[in-house]
């Protein structure tokens, strides 16, 4: 494995959002809610990209901006929260987030205390969380809220036998990542297990009072989660496949079943979930013919979060016969785990972490592949870069997606081998016609 | 129906009544959505090589980057530049950000080799105080190439304090030059590059003013480089597509360099083309010229012309600003309508809006332009779907009063007149010549398919 470490840059060109942003996207997870944005009101644009990863319908969800100002910033913005959270009574939802940015926190402006006084007035609870977005990434937002919702609604329950609180499927680089949430949830049911608790999507007060009777809790994300998940751990919540890759491509998937098959005393039912998936992929990929020759020792870059970077170097490696000699991953949180992967598949990737947009650029250049597995900011690189194909396959993607495309499980290895094949012959395709027809 | 009417009246009417104080709504900050700092990105956006560097953490600057630099890159044949930023942290806001952010703009230089970088404060470093035009100026000694700085913090003010203060940065960029005979600048840009909604508008105003043997020197910042927006005040004179996005650089640019600006409205219809037109032919002494051009184009399209009006005369013709044209397109539709025989009815032109906008709408009144305007209460509910979902009724209601007319906006209102679909890709450009044409269509489709009924999928996905 090589590794091109830099010192750190002063100057980055970002992946990833902030905290703001990351605590944003968990509490629109809940539906039927409002979510006050505690900031100026370009804060809101960002809260308003958080409202549609989580697939929230304006009709139920609400959101609102305290929209601060010089005034504000000067004198404090508390009034001026207090005035939005009155304006949010006439909306009649029984939670209010209220999520404060940058300003209000460097002011000193104490959202705990104004949420406090103001439950009491309105009737309806206000979790206030503070995410300031120079706390970090999108990533800590996302633990920021969890962690709050935790310590604010976990209580003492005797725990449930064959539950699972399912934590941060959100925080993924697909872009339609409600499709792997659901194989997971359609898995767990197979094997007879309940998914009581969903932190967060279309999730309800239901999931925060049920998630502290779950026996275990499994975490959906690479990316982050995982202190939320020992928050629950703490309380007595089995902590399920935390040191394994996500279920993308056919080894991964196997292994990941059958943990959770061993676990919940189902490995018969496991065994046939695999043994149908299986069947099912190459059935498929028979009939619908794979372009092997598209795959077999192709250079691969994979820029990509953690979440599904991590896991489909196993899926590109063993099931795709790709090599990949770059692996970028947008988050710090599961380097162990790229690293334990990369040795494990013995390949020797140019291997960085917590990456920017101009160590990407650089590190192609240095690697020169022919593919990139990436987003849509990968696309433009290999334009640039002349590297012939690239595969957005993590958000931001350009393609319009309208039904949730999973990339977990047997569906999702069919899934991305659509996305790179298509993307494949795209290329080859006639841009203009050489002669025009005599009709 | 008055109950919900806040306001009926003339243009005029309005702008007295916001002088007084009387319609001020108690917004907090501006109706519009994004903050300074969002806009006063997107007008750097527009030029070529430039590092926009922000002094601040990655959400504001991924955000932006992702809304239009990608935005542009995807659709707009640019290639991907560079937006950076400090990434500030804990430790920078306790501490100061200052020594990142030089550290950060040499490191900028020295990784992207750009012909300029231009600093943009956030809300973190605006409130920690950092000097940001301290380093520019500092830095820019000593790494020679151009460093700017823009106070452009989320909360010191709303999305045109953005836009225009970003205008003055770039005019701080232009030195004297000598005078080039046959030049204009198009100033006035604020989205990147092509610089509207449609990038056929602007082609549009190419094809028209190389016909008049006229040069760009520059769109700024649509597209532009800074050697060429420093050469700026060698043109003979600027102009804009619409008045009030370009008197900013063009007010400017007349003080400091004595450029000439002219003023005008956007070419919406044949007559407004003829006064664009004329406005940048006059000053330059090509009149004779412009107006060879005029019949030339003119005979072209009579037959639409004809037909619009036809289609147009003694109709009462309502026009939604909301989504999509607008107030400013909204106000030079109107014009076009009144021209062509329409009695135009401009519905929510936004009190915020007047203020703002005050000196384009005091030209377009000085014009003779005072068309009737109708405010309704959704206008000012909080949350925008409610705010929407309640105008959509109040605009159902308003259209049932006027029979036989037409609805000039998109189609994401569901009255009972044929709605003129502005939005559609086809429709564009609206600008000049190609514009009368595909408005033409436009209004010519909607009373074809007058009796199709709407979808009730459609307004269910949008109005629950």
């Amino acid at each position: 494995m090589g590794s091109t470490k830099r010192m750190k840059s002063a100057c980055i060109d970002p992946y990833v959002r902030c905290s703001f942003y990351g605590a944003a996207q968990t509490a629109f997870g809940f539906e039927d809610v409002c979510v006050i944005a505690h900031s100026p009101q370009g804060c809101k644009l960002s809260a308003d990209v958080a409202f549609r990863w989580q697939q929230a319908d304006y009709t139920v969800t609400k959101s609102l901006c305290s929209k601060l100002c010089e005034d504000e910033i000067v004198h404090g913005g508390e009034d001026t929260l207090r005035r939005t959270i009155l304006d949010a009574q006439s909306y009649k939802k029984s939670i209010v987030f209220v999520i404060s940015a940058c300003g209000p926190e460097i002011i000193g402006d104490n959202i705990q205390s104004v949420a406090e006084e103001m439950e009491e007035i309105t009737g309806f609870q206000i979790v206030p969380i503070s995410a300031p977005g120079f706390l970090g990434s999108q990533y800590k937002g996302v633990d920021i809220a969890l962690e709050v919702l935790i310590e604010r609604f976990s209580a003492e329950k005797e725990k449930e036998e064959n539950t699972v609180c399912i934590v941060a499927p959100h925080a993924s680089g697909n872009p339609t990542w409600p499709g792997d949430l659901n194989w997971i949830t359609q898995v767990l049911s197979a094997l007879d297990v309940d998914v009581k608790a969903v932190l967060t999507y279309h999730s309800s007060l239901k999931d925060l009072e049920n998630m502290s009777a779950c026996e275990t809790c499994l975490v959906l994300s690479h990316d982050a989660g995982l202190k939320a998940a020992r928050l629950l751990s703490n309380a007595g919540s089995e902590l399920l496949c935390s040191s394994t890759p996500l279920p993308v491509g056919i080894e991964n998937t196997r292994k990941f079943l059958e943990q959770l098959g061993r676990r919940f005393d189902a490995e018969k039912k496991g065994e046939e979930i695999i043994e149908k998936g299986e069947k099912q992929v190459i059935q498929n990929l028979r009939r619908r013919r794979l372009e092997i020759e598209f795959f077999n020792k192709v250079s691969t870059a994979v820029v990509a979060d953690c979440t599904i970077g991590i896991p489909l170097l196993r899926f590109l490696t063993e099931d795709l016969e790709m090599i990949p000699e770059a692996v970028l991953l947008r988050s710090p949180d599961s380097e162990g785990l790229a690293e334990q992967e990369i040795q494990k598949l013995q390949i020797y990737p140019e291997f960085e972490c917590e990456i920017e947009v101009y160590q990407v650029k650089q590190c192609l250049k240095q690697t020169n592949p022919t593919c990139v597995i990436g987003s849509n900011i990968e696309t433009h690189l290999a334009q640039e870069l002349g590297i012939p194909f690239s595969f957005e396959v993590i958000a931001p993607v350009t393609e319009y997606r309208m039904t949730d495309r999973q990339y977990f499980g047997y569906r999702g290895m069919l899934n991305l081998i659509e996305i790179i094949q298509n993307q494949w012959q795209n290329r080859w395709k006639s841009k203009q016609k050489r002669y025009q027809s005599k009709w | 129906m008055d109950d919900f009417i806040v306001f009926e009246g003339t243009l005029r009417e309005l702008c007295e009544k916001v002088d007084r104080g009387e319609l001020i709504p108690k917004l907090q900050a501006s109706h519009a959505p994004p903050c300074k700092f969002w806009t006063a990105y997107a007008v750097i956006n527009g030029i070529k090589h430039c590092v926009p560097l922000i002094h601040g953490p990655t959400g504001c600057t991924y955000s932006v980057s992702r809304y239009y630099k990608m935005y542009a890159c995807n659709y707009k044949g640019c290639p991907f530049e560079p937006t950076s930023c400090t990434a500030l942290n804990e430790t920078a806001i306790v501490f100061g950000g200052e020594s990142v952010l030089y550290e950060a703009v040499k490191e900028a230089h020295e990784k992207f080799n750009p012909d300029l970088i231009v600093i943009m404060s956030c809300c973190c470093s605006g409130i920690i105080g950092d000097d940001v035009e301290m380093i520019a100026k500092r830095v820019e000694r000593e790494i020679k190439t151009n460093v700017l700085a823009i106070r452009s913090e989320g909360f010191g003010g709303d999305f045109r304090s953005g836009h225009e203060d970003a205008f003055r940065a770039i005019v701080s960029l232009m030195e004297p030059q000598k005078p080039k005979k046959n030049t204009i600048n198009i100033v006035g840009a604020r989205v990147g590059p092509t610089n509207t909604e449609w990038p056929q508008e602007i082609d549009e105003l190419k094809k028209i003013v190389k016909a008049l043997g006229i040069k760009i020197n520059a769109i700024i910042a649509g597209g532009c480089t800074v050697s060429e927006i420093q050469k700026a005040p060698s043109a003979e004179l600027n102009v804009s597509w619409c008045y009030d996005w370009g008197q900013k650089i063009g007010v400017l640019m007349e003080e400091q360099f004595g450029v000439p600006f002219s003023k005008t409205g956007l070419p919406y219809g044949h007559l407004a083309t003829r006064d664009w037109i004329l406005s940048i032919a006059t000053p330059m002494n090509l009149e004779e010229k412009a107006l060879t051009l005029i019949e030339e184009e003119e005979r072209k399209i009579r037959e639409d012309i004809k037909r619009t009006k036809n289609a147009l005369e003694g109709t009462p013709v309502l026009i939604e600003i909301a989504e999509y044209p607008g107030p400013m397109r909204a106000l030079a539709l109107a014009r076009m309508a009144k021209e062509l025989g329409a009695e135009p009815v401009i519905i929510n032109l936004h009190p915020y809006t007047v203020k703002e906008r005050r000196p384009a709408l005091d030209l377009l009144l000085q014009q003779g332009e005072n068309p009737k305007v109708i405010l309704t209460r959704g206008l000012f509910d909080i949350g925008t779907f409610e705010s929407s979902k309640k105008t959509e009724k109040e605009i159902e209601y308003i259209a049932d009063q006027y029979k036989n007319g037409l609805f000039f906006a998109n189609p994401l209102r569901f009255p009972s007149l044929p709605v003129v679909n502005l939005g559609t890709f086809v429709s564009g450009p609206h600008f000049g010549y190609r514009g009368i044409k595909n408005i033409a269509y436009a209004v010519e489709r909607a009373l074809k398919y007058k009796n199709q009924k709407r979808s009730r999928l459609f307004k269910e996905v949008l109005y629950g």
